[in-house]
């Protein structure tokens, strides 16, 4: 059984455009699922109406089987972090650990013992008497984590909780936060619009965009096979183009390529596409090869840039079909701008699709 | 050359500003009956005089009574004002905030003498409910302004994270976003206070037979004498303000909002 269900979920601050609208999500207990979308795709909408801040408009939040829907958002036992980390300026890093507990009316020597391992799980039992003013961003994160979990709550809910640290730190606490989440066996919705994050820290990875789940699968199938044009494109899929379907067959589509048929796998939220139908071509940087032109099989085309990332080179390439970018390893061959070459697809790697 | 034209400016500056308290502070002391420059001799009996004359003993009670009521009435009804205004976007903000800051903009006399104009109309109500409700009018803007900015130094999430925690609302504004208002409710207060105590056009319209606050009768003292004993009083009420400051800094913490 789910620990945690959301039933048709639907939100609208206003009329025409609901913020959320039919979501319905099942959580498996001790499971991280993010939702990743850009702002304003309803994810922080979903995590604020789980939290029981926002009372939606229609739909049910069933945690344990039990139905919360219309529980005040006190009585939900839930452990929530903030990206601003929210945590009590006037209390200690201890008394904001507790806070909690006392509001559970632990007794003292439990509310000791169990701050106490708190802390210690994020690695701050030496910070115990400070302020958070007193704390780095980094650290600050980890009380509010450690906050959080404390309490043992039925579901741990994150909102882009490493927006506010610069790029180290966030791969750092990332992995910190993943290790604890999976340490306690909490069931744990995230929220991030970085789609590196919510593939590296997500059991299951949900994507959204204005209000509705566009996708939902492992990060494994999301990176490979996003089934929509929108999920193509966030997922960093760098170059797209249009192409006509020429056939159909179970598993393979052909298309067009520069002259060439080629064969891809595709996705349709409509069945299986009639020939002539418009698909949308996309493949990553590192998902086609340059040679130089003598080379005949391919695609002709012309380096416009080329830009040094280091152990790779990033061309920008014109073809008659349009401009690639194309990543090539920087100890093989190299090109100059202005240089002829021919672009060799990977297209096993390549997705069409159709909408 | 920079640093002594400064030096210059800055003496100058302190001059203006400490040089009349610094005249007023050594003419209090003065022998002689008129108020003068430099004193001659010295004698404490115009402090004397200040404590013997009932007038100034009386109103400075009034004074004393009617800052900290309509300060603290103020604080009261302010507090609520400001933590709405600073987390609720409403349709009327603006317009809330502008009627509130009314007072602060128009000219004192202007309000004295059109709340003696309203209460008159209001039928009799007492010199000293028309003061009380004088003063808390103009202090509450004062102190709405005053704590709204502490609010919003304060993660408004602080309190859904009290919320999520376990406290309910009123809890977590209590144990919460309260302690954090502290500095500015102390401020509020101080600054409240001093502008009552030491305010006087408002009071001027509003004060009636038998009551009268401190300034105003410290003005209608000077109208028929002008021996130092009001040098003495404003002596007084120099150390008397002083002293309130450094307390309050010292209990409620001022400083670290300043």
């Amino acid at each position: 059984m789910p620990h945690l269900e959301i039933h048709n979920l639907t939100v609208s601050y206003d009329k025409d455009q609901p913020a959320l609208a039919q979501f319905r999500l099942d959580v498996e207990p001790g499971e991280l699922v993010s939702l990743l979308g850009p702002s304003g795709c309803g994810k922080t909408t979903t995590l604020r109406s789980v939290a029981g801040f926002i009372q939606p408009d229609a739909g049910r939040i069933v945690i344990n089987g039990r139905d919360y829907t219309h529980l005040p958002p006190n009585q939900r036992d839930i452990g929530l972090v903030f990206q601003s980390y929210a945590l009590f300026p006037h209390l200690t890093v201890f008394q904001n650990v507790a806070f909690g507990l006392r509001m559970r009316r632990v007794p003292k020597a439990e509310v000791n013992t169990r701050v106490a391992n708190a802390l210690k799980m994020v690695g701050l039992e030496a910070f115990a008497n400070r302020r958070p003013a007193q704390l780095s961003g980094g650290q600050q994160q980890r009380v509010a984590l450690a906050r959080a979990t404390v309490i043992e709550p039925q579901v741990l809910l994150l909102d882009e909780p490493l927006s506010n640290l610069d790029a180290r730190l966030r791969v750092d606490m990332r992995q910190e936060i993943r290790r604890a989440q999976q340490q306690l066996g909490i069931t744990t919705l995230y929220v991030t619009h970085d789609q590196v994050e919510a593939m590296s820290i997500s059991d299951r990875v949900v994507v959204m965009n204005q209000g509705k789940i566009e996708q939902i699968g492992s990060p494994e199938r999301i990176f490979a096979a996003p089934e929509t044009v929108f999920v193509a494109d966030f997922m960093g899929f760098d170059n797209r183009f249009n192409a006509a379907v020429e056939s159909v067959q179970a598993d393979k589509l052909t298309v067009n390529w520069g002259g060439a048929p080629t064969e891809l796998r595709w996705h349709s939220r409509f069945g299986s596409p009639c020939p002539g139908a418009k698909a949308e071509v996309f493949f990553r940087a590192d998902n086609a090869s340059l040679s130089s032109s003598s080379d005949a099989s391919g695609l002709a085309g012309q380096v416009i840039l080329h830009t040094f990332h280091g152990n790779e080179v990033q061309y920008l390439v014109e073809t008659q079909v349009g401009e690639f970018s194309i990543m090539q390893d920087s100890a093989g061959e190299r090109f100059e701008n202005g240089a002829a070459v021919t672009v060799q697809a990977q297209t096993q790697k390549w997705i069409a699709i159709v909408e | 050359m920079i640093s002594r034209w400064m030096y210059i400016s800055l003496v100058i500056l302190y001059g203006f500003l400490l040089g009349p308290f610094v005249i007023i502070f050594m003419a209090s002391f003065g022998a002689n009956a008129n108020l003068a420059f430099p004193p001659q001799g010295f004698t404490l009996d115009w402090f004397a005089n200040v404590f013997e004359t009932s007038q100034f003993v009386d109103s400075f009670w009034i004074s004393l009574q009617l800052a900290l009521l309509s300060t603290i009435v103020s604080l009261v009804m302010g507090i609520p004002v400001a933590y709405a205004l600073t987390r609720f976007q409403f349709a009327a903000s603006g317009l809330v905030e502008t009627v509130f800051s009314a007072p602060i903009l128009v000219p004192g006399l202007v309000i004295g003498f059109a709340m003696l104009n309203f209460f008159v109309l209001l039928g009799d109500m007492g010199v000293m409910t028309g003061l009380f409700i004088g003063h808390t009018a103009i202090l509450f803007p004062y102190s709405v302004r005053v704590v709204s900015a502490s609010l919003r130094n304060l993660d408004p999430y602080v309190e859904d994270a009290a919320v999520s925690l376990g406290a309910n609302r009123l809890r977590g504004f209590l144990l919460v976003v309260l302690p954090n208002m502290q500095a500015g409710i102390a401020a509020a207060f101080v600054l409240g206070f001093i502008t009552s105590f030491n305010n006087v056009p408002v009071s001027l319209f509003l004060s009636g037979p038998g009551v009268t606050t401190l300034p105003v009768s410290m003005l209608s003292y000077l109208e028929y004498y002008f021996d130092p004993t009001i040098a003495a009083l404003s002596t007084l009420l120099v150390i008397f303000t002083v002293v309130l400051v450094q307390t309050a800094e010292r209990v409620l913490g001022l400083s670290q909002f300043v």
